[in-house]
């Protein structure tokens, strides 16, 4: 089997599904939408004593446009359980594995070229409408920033995508997906400590500050956030490869 | 050679037993019908095959490997499960482009199955808006889409409409005359019995006959003699007096069990009977296959009863 042809089946699969790919679309929308909102509303009270981080205020979309990035990782894989079509995929593409991966890769690839865009948009736009307190690319940390919000996005559509393999069923995945990515951690708020440092969002938006926090760094936080994703991937491996399709 | 075969399969679902130590060769040049009631395992063996449910004991190999070794399968093994198997969201040809990519298979090819399949004018419109039978066309169309050796359909005529259904015939009967393999499930007895050149018969994941077809509706039917005569009285005078028994319609014809023309013509003949009609009863698949079941549930029924008392 040639891996190229499978991949370009899988990048056919997701661009002929309009839901997909208006989960993708939605990334850049939803996240730079919010961000130039808050943006353009925050410019009046930005100095105060409390550390004012201009980059990650360009950022603060992303806490809604993470939701499409999980949407889109879903969708790319439970679109195989409905109308039996994992049936017709596996009779073409028989090794699982190779099946899973291409799909895999063809999701974050897309994810993480849709979340570099985003990143950039959501920075640049953000930072024009914080006017005066607005910052440049060259300010410290603020290129790092944009590739770990696009690096974090990807990351959230794999883990999103390896859920969605072993849950199967859109509505199942996401129902576990948004609580335990989007609200978990502002529930539990400051308190969460030594744990809520590790989980998956928490540890992915270490990138996105520049002013230091008690979280694990950007790189250690992105790694974390990796290894949720690696494990999610492994665990909707493990599922295709068992299950009977 | 591209012979389907399977080996001592058997597939265990939680407490039922869909196949139990099942063992068939499906060979080329011929339309191999694949029947049993509900339940019997057909879909099964067929799923097995294609390496989308896992045995849990046994083998199912295409020309000899496991259909997961062969290389781009749907330029070897073309088949038709499910109605379509496709994303609702999808169109026609978005879908069977999707599989050729990945074998590929030239994108061409996609249209031109669709074409053969009469959906050329439904190639755009989405999976969802088709009916049942553009689906099993488009089903149809997806098997046949890499040109394979081996072609296998789960109960094709289902949803289709009189014409989709002699297509259907047409197409395995060329399919088998170009000495491709063809192995097609129905419980339409009529219409396996115009297909099929060799049956393979199931019942509760147990090969109950494997047999070509003359043969099986021969040895599950009982030979009979139709005749017509102008003069029943005699007839019935030489039945009884050769210990034949035969039955009249009040309309001069009658059936005659257990014997064939020729023998009831030379009786006839001898004792001077005149005969308007004379000829062997053909029996159906159907009376064929519903004895064949009927006996395999018998005898499942005096096996379970044996086995109690024990």
């Amino acid at each position: 089997m040639s891996v190229t042809a499978v991949l370009h089946s899988e990048w056919v699969k997701i661009r002929s599904l309009r839901p997909v790919l208006g989960a993708l679309l939605g990334v850049p929308l939803v996240t730079t939408g919010i961000t130039l909102l808050v943006c353009a509303n925050a410019d009046g009270n930005p100095a105060g004593g409390v550390e004012f981080d201009p980059v990650f205020t360009s950022f603060l979309g992303v806490t809604f446009g993470q939701m499409a990035a999980l949407c889109f990782g879903v969708l790319a894989v439970s679109a195989e359980f409905r109308g039996a079509a994992l049936g017709s995929s596996l009779a073409a593409v028989p090794r699982r594995g190779l099946f899973y991966s291409c799909k895999l890769a063809v999701a974050a690839v897309l994810a993480l070229a849709v979340g570099l865009v985003t990143a950039l948009a959501s920075f640049l736009g953000g930072q024009a409408a914080l006017g005066d307190c607005g910052v440049g690319l060259g300010t410290p940390g603020a290129l790092r920033a944009v590739l770990g919000c696009g690096a974090y996005l990807a990351l959230l559509a794999v883990l999103a995508a390896g859920c969605a393999a072993l849950l199967r069923g859109p509505v199942l995945s996401l129902g576990v997906l948004i609580p335990v990515v989007c609200l978990v951690s502002p529930v539990l708020g400051e308190m969460s400590g030594a744990v809520g440092r590790y989980l998956p969002d928490r540890a992915g938006q270490e990138a996105l500050h520049t002013t230091a926090s008690d979280g694990l760094g950007p790189w250690p936080g992105l790694a974390v956030l990796a290894g949720w994703a690696a494990l999610a991937a492994l665990a909707g491996w493990r599922a295709l490869e068992r299950r009977d399709a | 050679m591209t012979s389907i075969d399977v080996q001592e399969l058997t597939k265990v679902y939680g407490p039922t037993r869909a196949l139990d130590g099942l063992t068939v060769h499906v060979r080329p040049g011929r339309v191999t019908g694949f029947l049993g009631p509900n339940g019997a395992g057909k879909s099964t063996t067929m799923r097995v095959v294609l390496g989308l449910d896992r045995p849990t004991a046994g083998s199912a190999t295409i020309a000899g490997r496991p259909y997961r070794d062969l290389d781009e399968p749907l330029r070897h093994v073309g088949a038709l499960l499910d109605a379509g198997a496709a994303h609702p969201a999808r169109t026609a040809r978005a879908h069977l482009l999707t599989l050729a990519l990945s074998n590929r298979v030239p994108a061409a090819r996609a249209d031109e199955v669709l074409e053969e399949a009469g959906l050329a004018k439904a190639a755009h419109r989405r999976v969802r808006t088709l009916s049942l039978g553009m689906r099993q066309r488009l089903g149809i169309a997806a098997a046949l889409l890499g040109d394979p050796e081996v072609v296998m359909l789960d109960e094709p005529t289902n949803g289709l409409d009189p014409e989709g259904i002699v297509w259907i015939r047409r197409l395995t009967r060329r399919l088998a005359d170009e000495g491709r393999t063809v192995l097609i499930s129905s419980h339409l007895m009529s219409e396996t019995a115009l297909t099929a050149d060799h049956l393979v018969v199931l019942g509760r994941g147990r090969l109950l006959a494997d047999t070509p077809m003359d043969e099986f509706i021969a040895g599950h039917s009982d030979r009979r003699a139709y005749v017509r005569t102008t003069e029943p009285e005699r007839l019935r005078e030489l039945l009884d007096r050769t210990g034949l028994k035969g039955e009249g319609d009040g309309d001069g014809r009658w059936s005659v069990d257990a014997t064939s023309a020729a023998h009831l013509g030379a009786l006839a003949a001898r004792d001077g009977v005149p005969l308007l009609e004379l000829g062997d009863e053909q029996a159906s698949l159907e009376e064929a296959y519903l004895r064949l079941t009927a006996d395999a549930a018998e005898f499942a029924a005096t096996a379970s009863h044996a086995a109690k008392e024990h």
